[in-house]
């Protein structure tokens, strides 16, 4: 019984990250009943009870944080976020090194809602969607058997974890660009604006997909310096600058229209693509030399000026592959996952400082010195990602 | 947190730990970028040893560092690194790796060619897989920033700060660009093949990502020609007065640190480093007189004024007012003069040629030996018309080492 709900378990977590959300509240019902079971299969391969009991009192820890945002008490959410944090902290080490596909796993949920738990206005819709998760990730835990999970199989596994990060991207990028098309269309500028970054962010996520299939990105994408002929000159890009220097959007339904179909016909094509681990890598470091050679250089978004929104991007898209081959990795490299979560950590802290809002400052605002630091931090961590090739 | 007692100290908080105590903690090392054991010693393969010439090479283990009393090669790179890391052992870590890696570029041997995995980067950038070692010497050096920074001891080592490791006095005729002076570390890169050069200084600072960042780099070249003394970019010989390298006695007196210094220095110097900025269109247009009595020697002979050989003692008496070597050789100091020239980008804004010189001195006491010539250079050397100071560096440079140890050793195992 106890094996075959192990098996579920993880099932359901594939079959969620595949898109299949009835799941959740399994999952929670799950972690809830775990309690009793936890020191039964805490045995052998198994979790040791010390560890066994700090599971139990992370639990408990985000029971109550769960209760903080189900009554919208939002100084206690942030207290209990933090609370939860640190006691994560305190055996996470250990998880890492015994567990490290069921520590990624942790990781994974357990981030998002930390970070959202802090913010200034924390979102608690995305918590209510990452708590029970994280409470499943933690029974994964908590009925975890030593080395079950070979490299070969979680690289498999981080494949087909990155193909459904994958999924979600595009198919938020069709919704977003939806919503940025219809406006130009509709001829509205203003509008236009806002939607144009929330569009791009998917996409910079996840360029190198679309750059496989051959003229879809130049299509979608190119610069006004990559346009062969410059009356053929479509995409993004075309419509940034009737936006932001021609400040007039005369002529740019159809340009709207072609990138609208461009962005489907990528959303089908992505649907059934196959992706190697070792593609999946090398995708990660496309995003990072992408980021290194046009976004910190400013050259990507001349005229919105919104390069930063792209360089997040890339370096998240980027993130979500050494996440997805983390648990691959930890066991013969923990000190270059080490190195890596402290390096992702150190960027996303010299970008934050640029946030406002839900967006970044313009490129033009920042002086060279504060350039020179995000990109000497991004050279840093692109240079220890080209070590991830180890996993292969 | 309930009174629960952390079983371990988690990543982040000794992160945060010996951020603020500075200790060092071993975390295992950054084995992301370790190039090779310690005490690779490989002979070459049998496929090398026809294409590799090493019987020309300098050896990098010794008492001294190479590339302080080493004859002059031609071309130079020398760069400054900030630290980033705040863990000392972090810095031993970066110290034991330059040491191998040094000992193995400095052989000439490639760093390592065999790779199974074809996904991951090579480690060898591969610029000098053809070259012989070219006599290429790389010598380390410590600045003032290194022990203290912003009044902080950042690696528990200030108590053994050399003695006159202290950044340089302002002097006149300088203006100087903090981004292309001092920093923590230095590294002076010099080869008879510029390839080769640049390929350990390149090999070097890719080693420091992530625990370090280049503050600035700089090349230098040298028309040599053997057995004369080589000309600045002025067309006037330079480093005539240097002493005798090859005489141990006389490097002793001039150039190795001196025994009230902290142990690590024992065997080591001090380097200074000076960009100077030669107004070359000016200086072309000066008549020949004007350039020799600026510097107090005849353009072509390279004599002394008042003297026929370059080598014949200089006559005061012969010097003209304000003449560089009647100035320089008025303070009665000696030093060991390692310079290079230096050629940059065309100033776009005025047409003229970014050149000059990169006055790198070795001396023992750079207070004593060095900062007076600066000082009255500065205010009165006639070539300040022609010249301006852009940039400055102290830097202490440790002993050598034997194999199986690294440089600075003593420094980080005090």
């Amino acid at each position: 019984m106890k094996r075959i709900f192990l098996i579920t378990t993880i099932a359901c977590t594939f079959l969620f990250a595949a898109g299949c959300s009835s799941n959740t509240s399994n999952g929670a019902d799950a972690a809830n009943s775990e309690k009793q079971t936890v020191q039964e299969v805490a045995q052998e391969n198994g979790i040791s009870s010390e560890m066994k009991t700090s599971v139990d009192e992370l639990n408990q820890l985000i029971d109550k944080l769960e209760q903080a945002v189900s009554t919208n008490e939002m100084d206690n959410v942030k207290k209990q976020g933090k609370e939860m944090n640190s006691y994560w902290l305190t055996f996470e080490n250990g998880v890492r090194t015994e567990f490290p596909f069921e520590y990624t796993e942790i990781e994974k949920h357990l981030q998002p809602i930390y970070i959202e738990a802090v913010k200034e206005q924390p979102n608690t819709e995305n918590m209510k969607k990452e708590i029970p998760l994280l409470k499943t990730a933690l029974t994964e835990l908590a009925s975890a058997k030593k080395g079950t999970n070979k490299a070969s199989e979680q690289l498999q596994k981080a494949a087909g974890e990155y193909k459904t990060y994958v999924l979600e991207q595009s198919k938020d990028l069709v919704a977003a660009t939806t919503a940025f098309t219809d406006a130009v269309i509709k001829g509205d500028m203003q509008a236009a604006k806002e939607l144009y970054p929330k569009a791009r962010v998917f996409y910079e996520r996840i360029e190198p997909i679309a750059e496989s299939f051959g003229d879809l990105d130049p299509s979608i994408d190119a610069r006004e310096n990559d346009a062969e002929d410059l009356a053929k000159w479509g995409g993004f890009h075309r419509i940034e600058k009737a936006l932001w220097i021609e400040k007039k959007l005369d002529g740019q339904a159809d340009v709207a229209k072609q990138l609208m179909k461009d962005v489907n016909q990528l959303d089908g094509l992505i649907q059934n693509v196959q992706l190697t681990p070792e593609q999946i890598v090398a995708g990660s470091m496309e995003l990072l030399n992408e980021a290194g050679i046009s976004k910190i250089t400013g050259e990507e978004e001349r005229y919105s000026r919104l390069d930063l929104v792209d360089l997040a991007a890339n370096v998240e898209g980027s993130k979500a592959v050494y996440l997805t081959v983390k648990s691959a990795l930890v066991s013969s490299h923990s000190d270059l996952t080490e190195k890596l979560d402290k390096e992702f950590e150190e960027f996303e802290i010299a970008l934050n400082q640029y946030r406002e809002g839900d967006s970044f400052i313009a490129y033009d605002k920042l002086d060279e010195k504060q350039i020179r630091e995000m990109s000497q931090k991004l050279t840093s961590l692109s240079q220890t990602m080209s070590q991830i090739a180890n996993v292969l | 947190m309930d009174g629960k007692q952390p079983s371990k100290l988690s990543r982040r908080e000794m992160l945060k730990l010996t951020a603020l105590t500075g200790t060092s903690v071993a975390l295992g090392g950054l084995g992301a970028f370790t190039l090779l054991k310690p005490e690779s010693n490989a002979p070459n393969d049998a496929k090398n040893e026809g294409i590799k010439k090493t019987e020309k090479s300098i050896p990098f283990y010794g008492k001294h560092q190479a590339g302080i009393a080493t004859p002059q090669q031609p071309f130079a790179y020398v760069a400054a690194l900030d630290l980033t890391t705040s863990r000392r052992s972090d810095v031993m870590k970066l110290f034991r790796d330059w040491t191998s890696l040094s000992f193995v570029l400095t052989k000439g041997e490639p760093i390592n060619t065999k790779q199974d995995n074809k996904y991951l980067p090579p480690i060898d950038t591969g610029e000098a897989l053809d070259f012989s070692s070219s006599r290429l010497t790389i010598t380390f050096g410590f600045g003032p920033s290194f022990f203290m920074k912003d009044g902080v001891d950042r690696y528990g080592l200030a108590k053994h700060q050399p003695k006159h490791l202290k950044t340089l006095p302002p002097f006149a005729n300088e203006e100087l660009h903090p981004d292309q002076s001092n920093g923590d570390l230095c590294i002076q890169v010099c080869a008879e093949n510029q390839q080769v050069a640049f390929h350990a200084i390149r090999n070097l600072t890719r080693n420091a990502l992530g625990l370090a960042t280049v503050r600035w780099m700089q090349h230098g070249f040298l028309g040599m020609k053997e057995g004369a003394t080589p000309r600045n970019l002025f067309g006037f010989k330079d480093g005539t007065a240097n002493i005798d390298t090859g005489k141990e006695a006389e490097l002793d007196r001039v150039v190795w640190a001196g025994e009230d210094e902290p142990e690590w220095m024992n065997g080591g110097s001090y380097m200074v480093y000076r960009k100077i900025k030669m107004f070359l269109e000016i200086w072309d247009r000066s008549s020949l007189q004007d350039q020799e009595d600026t510097f107090g020697r005849h353009k072509y002979s390279g004599a002394p004024y008042g003297r026929a050989n370059e080598f014949d003692a200089v006559d005061m008496s012969a010097q003209p007012d304000n003449s560089h070597v009647r100035l320089a050789k008025g303070t009665g100091q000696e030093i060991v003069r390692r310079a290079y020239s230096y050629t940059g980008e065309l100033d776009t804004k005025t047409g003229y040629s970014d050149a000059g010189l990169l006055f790198i001195s070795y001396q023992q006491n750079p207070y004593k030996q060095l900062v007076p010539m600066l000082k009255i250079l500065g205010q009165k050397d006639k070539m300040n018309e022609y010249t301006k100071t852009v940039a400055s560096a102290l830097f202490a440079m440790p002993g050598g080492c034997a194999q199986g140890q690294y440089i600075a050793q003593a420094l980080f195992e005090s």
